[in-house]
């Protein structure tokens, strides 16, 4: 066959392919009109439990469903920035990211089986073991079950074309990257669709005083809390896949006996941490959202979570997300010692992880320290008089900021480490200076809404009083003096003084969004406690705007600067790589923590408030139950990763691929 | 040693730190496992309900205890004395409301007074998901009657709602009698000493009557029909708090049985199913035991005919 009709058949069976894919979704989207409408009638039944050969229902469906969210996660995550790893090589011409994309396809294809059979496993239990729940629920989701299982069809169809097109599309890169973002749109689907499920069980709508679903299949999916959960996970599953991908790299370094093998896998475990913190950062305010909505939804679920039982689960929280942090920014020191020239920072790393660890002791401070009967007696209280602010809500928004705060700075030193002369900004291309306005644009904007919402604000809708809107005086001077700067530092950057302007702005933000409204936070808990949740929002947009406009700058700044010298790749030291493993396993235990927080919020209640669960299984577990449970799981989720892992390993060599052409040359280059 | 070593034990040594920290987390925080319901009706089954099934403390803080801060703390000590909150709402609606009232109110219609300062989303603690029932409700009345003085079962007078609430259940399926009866007659067949259920000898009803037994002014204010019938017919099958039987066998070998009235650090005084006080020193009590059974005769339902069963029932739900 002839090369040119070759790439002509491929041509013509992409086209019917999508044209098909196109097809499908416009179907499964417009027609099913009166599927969607469905009025359901389900009656609340005796709640029927089974076991499975004697052991709790409860455990079981709590292990299968966490192996399947963490494989989810996992084939869901590393499609999303597989896809922009390929479009940043295409773009660049850099045939080492599109290798790398092609080696992460490898990873999550080999997964995506495991994926499905344990969803599988988990409908069949599910079935098998609460059949009263489960038949309750069908009567209400049947219709999106049926395009749910749709949505896995194109999906499966998209992972394989999108697999096994790579070298016949090499040269058809845009179509071969539409594919992609069709397989991240059918994957996205099926998240939205299992994400309604389970939000529904934590914020059901529809339902009458009796228990008796009277709503439609479509405004069960739009439950309160179908969205903010669904944000949550998207940022938790690139995390995650970046984490993994990062963790599967370091494996593979320590490893690798050839100097190219090194470099290739240094080098990807450095793409994958920067993945795993760069979707980390906005997580922590993901998670704020979705509790603010689970508090809106359910005031008594949001008390349980934050002041209830549950609290002391955000202890153990704090205390994974800042081993997170943490990590992180061991691995970028350690990092930097592949960096020529990076020794002009490295001190300042330690500074960082500094702050960090001092942010995580106040955030893993609860508010009421477990005393013995006789301190009690002698503070006089249950809460310790200083202590005690650190377990507010107030000090932890203001450290989870900081801690932010720091792992960018952090990172903005590692980016530099080997950058010298710089160019100046007034002799940048205009398109570069446009870009730099653009973001400062964007700043504004963003400040400018939420200072306009603040001024609209009336006090009685958060049942405040009229004089209580003194309160929202000093956000809104804050939010303006911000934007105020925003047009100082951009000015500041064209006129060559980016340094300045980063330094202001950051030092701006840290002031205002940490020990402004840190302090003052405290003094609105006290006289306008209902505004808190709108303080918080005003520290999480002055940070955002922090790192949108010191990026901005950062990369003007350093645009066209002279190399010291190429970064090494391959002579990373190895205890870093022990780092990039810390990092998966903690993510796979915080996501099993917070699988536990989010299912046991409802309590003895199937559906929350609807449906209980009158089982001998009801209860809560203790923590200590739940951390052996998780760690098991973790167990089991790390040995069936790595033993898949090491499969698509021998698929690859199968396949005539090899650490030596996967990593043709020794990379010197980010 | 090779790296297929050292990974593993470093991902084991990882987890192994994970669940130590839920150990140490667990015996901090001090929950898990089924919880034991309680029964019946006082002020420490309320302290239950408050710090457990009723969440009340992931709002609310008593005094130096709890940390909540999303509700007013209650109580004189570190909060407002619910006399303060009742003087306002009185104010406010122009007609007298006692601390009691104002509690009661607080907990049928959470949003009809906000105290400054607060958002209006407490929830209903008779419906789902806490759905306490009435007595758990009136217990926790009781308890929050405690925290500034002394508890006053007769000033509760619960509204229809919380009356009808049970757990778990609409208020659509509780209990009706059978047949309607008759309360003039039912008053007469209570404080009647010769008739078939002479229940004013242990009972006390608008200071007439013995005072073995629960104050019965106003137990239709606090208890539903359902729970009174019980109480007659299967008196032992909730005992209201503070009304348990006790055994006390004193350092003579003396058997005594009755119900604690009153104790202090020297001295129990002691009720007896007929209505006698004894007054027992501490260290003349050899062994002390709480009963299963009530003081209260387990007979009347062969003693009492359907309609004077009624009758009684009517009377008594007249008691506000």
């Amino acid at each position: 066959m002839r090369p040119d009709r070759r790439l002509g058949d491929s041509r013509r069976r992409g086209a019917i392919a999508i044209a098909a894919l196109a097809a499908t979704v416009t179907l499964l989207v417009l027609v099913p009109h009166p599927l969607w409408g469905l009025q359901g009638d389900p009656q609340m039944a005796v709640d029927e439990v089974r076991t499975f050969f004697g052991i709790s229902p409860r455990l079981v469906i709590w292990a299968v469903a966490q192996m399947h969210l963490l494989f989810a996660a996992f084939v869901l995550g590393v499609p999303v920035f597989t896809v922009i790893v390929e479009f940043i090589g295409w773009r660049t011409g850099d045939i080492r990211y599109d290798r790398l994309a092609r080696e992460f396809t490898r990873l999550f294809a080999a997964a995506f089986a495991t994926t499905a059979a344990l969803g599988g496993l988990l409908a069949f239990t599910l079935f098998g073991l609460y059949p009263s729940f489960a038949t309750y629920f069908v009567r209400i989701f049947a219709p999106s079950m049926y395009v749910y299982a749709a949505f896995f069809f194109v999906e499966t169809a998209l992972l394989y074309l999108y697999y096994n097109s790579w070298r016949a599309l090499q040269h058809r890169k845009g179509l071969h990257i539409t594919i992609g973002v069709l397989l991240n749109l059918a994957g996205s689907s099926l998240m939205l669709i299992g994400t309604a499920w389970t939000a529904y069980m934590m914020s059901p709508v529809g339902v009458d005083s009796a228990g008796a679903f009277v709503g439609t299949t479509l405004q069960a999916i739009a439950n309160p809390l179908w969205i903010p959960l669904t944000i949550h996970r998207t940022f938790g599953n690139v995390a995650f896949g970046g984490f993994v991908v990062g963790a599967y790299a370091a494996v593979r370094f320590l490893s690798s006996t050839t100097d190219e093998a090194k470099a290739h896998y240094d080098w990807m475990g450095y793409v994958g941490n920067f993945i795993g913190v760069s979707a980390l950062i906005p997580l922590p305010f993901a998670g704020y959202y979705l509790g603010r909505e689970i508090y809106s939804a359910s005031p008594v679920m949001g008390n349980n979570m934050m002041g209830g039982a549950f609290s002391w689960a955000f202890i153990i929280h704090a205390i994974l997300v800042g081993m997170l942090f943490i990590t992180s920014n061991f691995y970028l020191w350690a990092g930097m010692g592949r960096i020529p020239g990076a020794e002009r920072y490295t001190r300042f790393i330690k500074y960082f992880n500094v702050i960090i660890i001092g942010c995580v002791a106040v955030w893993i401070t609860p508010r009421n320290i477990p005393l013995s009967a006789g301190e009690q007696l002698s503070l006089g209280t249950q809460v310790h008089p200083i202590l005690g602010y650190f377990g507010l809500m107030s000090a932890k928004n203001a450290v989870i900021n900081f801690v932010i705060l720091a792992t960018f700075a952090s990172f903005l030193l590692y980016r530099r480490g080997n950058k010298t002369d710089l160019q100046p900004v007034s002799q940048q291309s205009r398109r570069a200076k446009t870009a730099l306005l653009g973001a400062g644009a964007l700043c504004l904007a963003l400040l400018g809404w939420y200072t306009r919402a603040l001024l609209t604000l009336s006090p009685a809708s958060l049942n405040l009083a009229p004089e209580k809107a003194s309160y929202f005086v000093l956000p809104i001077l804050l939010l303006v003096t911000t934007m105020a700067a925003v047009v100082v530092c951009v000015s500041l950057t064209l006129r060559d003084r980016g340094h300045l302007a980063q330094q202001i702005y950051v030092g701006l933000v840290a002031v205002e969004s940490v020990l402004v409204i840190g302090v003052y936070g405290f003094f609105v808990m006290r006289g306008a406690n209902p505004f808190l949740r709108q303080l918080a929002a005003a520290q999480w947009i002055l940070l955002m705007s922090a790192l949108l406009l010191v990026t901005a700058i950062d990369l003007l700044l350093f645009r066209g600067a002279r190399r010291v010298g190429p970064i090494r790749w391959g002579t990373v030291n190895p205890i870093s790589q022990y780092a990039l493993i810390a990092l998966a396993v903690t993510n796979v235990m915080t996501m099993g923590l917070m699988a536990f927080v989010r299912s046991g919020l409802r309590e003895n209640w199937h559906i929350y408030g609807v449906m209980k669960d009158t089982s001998q299984w009801a209860f809560t577990p203790s923590f200590a139950v739940m951390a052996r449970m998780v760690g098991g799981i973790t167990v089991v989720f790390l040995s069936a990763v790595t033993f898949l892992f090491w499969l698509a390993h021998l698929g690859a060599r199968g396949d005539g691929l090899s650490d030596g052409e996967t990593a043709p040359r020794p990379l010197t280059e980010t | 040693m090779s790296s297929w070593i050292k990974l593993p034990a470093f991902v084991l040594v990882l987890i192994g730190l994970f669940v130590w920290a839920g150990d140490v987390v667990s015996r901090a925080a001090g929950f898990g496992g089924p919880v034991g319901l309680g029964s019946g009706v006082g002020v420490e089954r309320g302290r239950e309900v408050f710090w457990g099934a009723g969440k009340c403390y992931t709002c609310h803080r008593v005094g130096p205890r709890g940390s909540a801060v999303r509700g007013p703390a209650l109580g004189r000590d570190g909060g407002v004395a619910f006399e303060t909150r009742a003087a306002e709402r009185s104010r406010a609606l122009s007609t007298a409301m006692s601390a009691t009232d104002y509690i009661v109110e607080s907990l049928a219609q959470p949003s009809a007074y906000l105290a400054p300062g607060f958002k209006n989303e407490m929830p209903r603690v008779y419906e789902p998901p806490i759905s306490l029932d009435a007595e758990q409700i009136a217990s926790v009345v009781l308890y929050l009657q405690s925290i500034d003085g002394a508890p006053d079962p007769a000033a509760i007078h619960l509204p229809a709602e919380l009356r009808s609430a049970r757990s778990g259940v609409t208020a659509s399926r509780s209990w009706q009698p059978y047949m309607e009866g008759d309360a003039a007659r039912g008053r007469r067949l209570f404080f009647d000493p010769r008739g078939p259920a002479p229940c004013a000898r242990c009972h006390i009803v608008d200071s007439a009557g013995g005072r073995v037994g629960p104050d019965l002014t106003a137990i239709a204010g606090t208890r539903g029909p359902e729970y009174i019938l019980e109480s007659i017919l299967r008196p032992s099958a909730t005992i209201a708090g503070g009304y348990e039987t006790v055994l006390i066998e004193t350092t003579r070998g003396r058997i005594l049985d009755g119900i604690i009235r009153d104790q202090t650090a020297d001295s129990v005084f002691l009720v007896t199913a007929e209505g006698d006080s004894i007054a027992l020193a501490t260290g003349a009590i050899a062994r002390q035991r709480i009963q299963e059974t009530s003081l209260m005769p387990g007979d009347l339902a062969e003693v009492l005919t359907v309609a004077d069963l009624h009758d009684l029932l009517a009377y008594l739900l007249t008691l506000r």
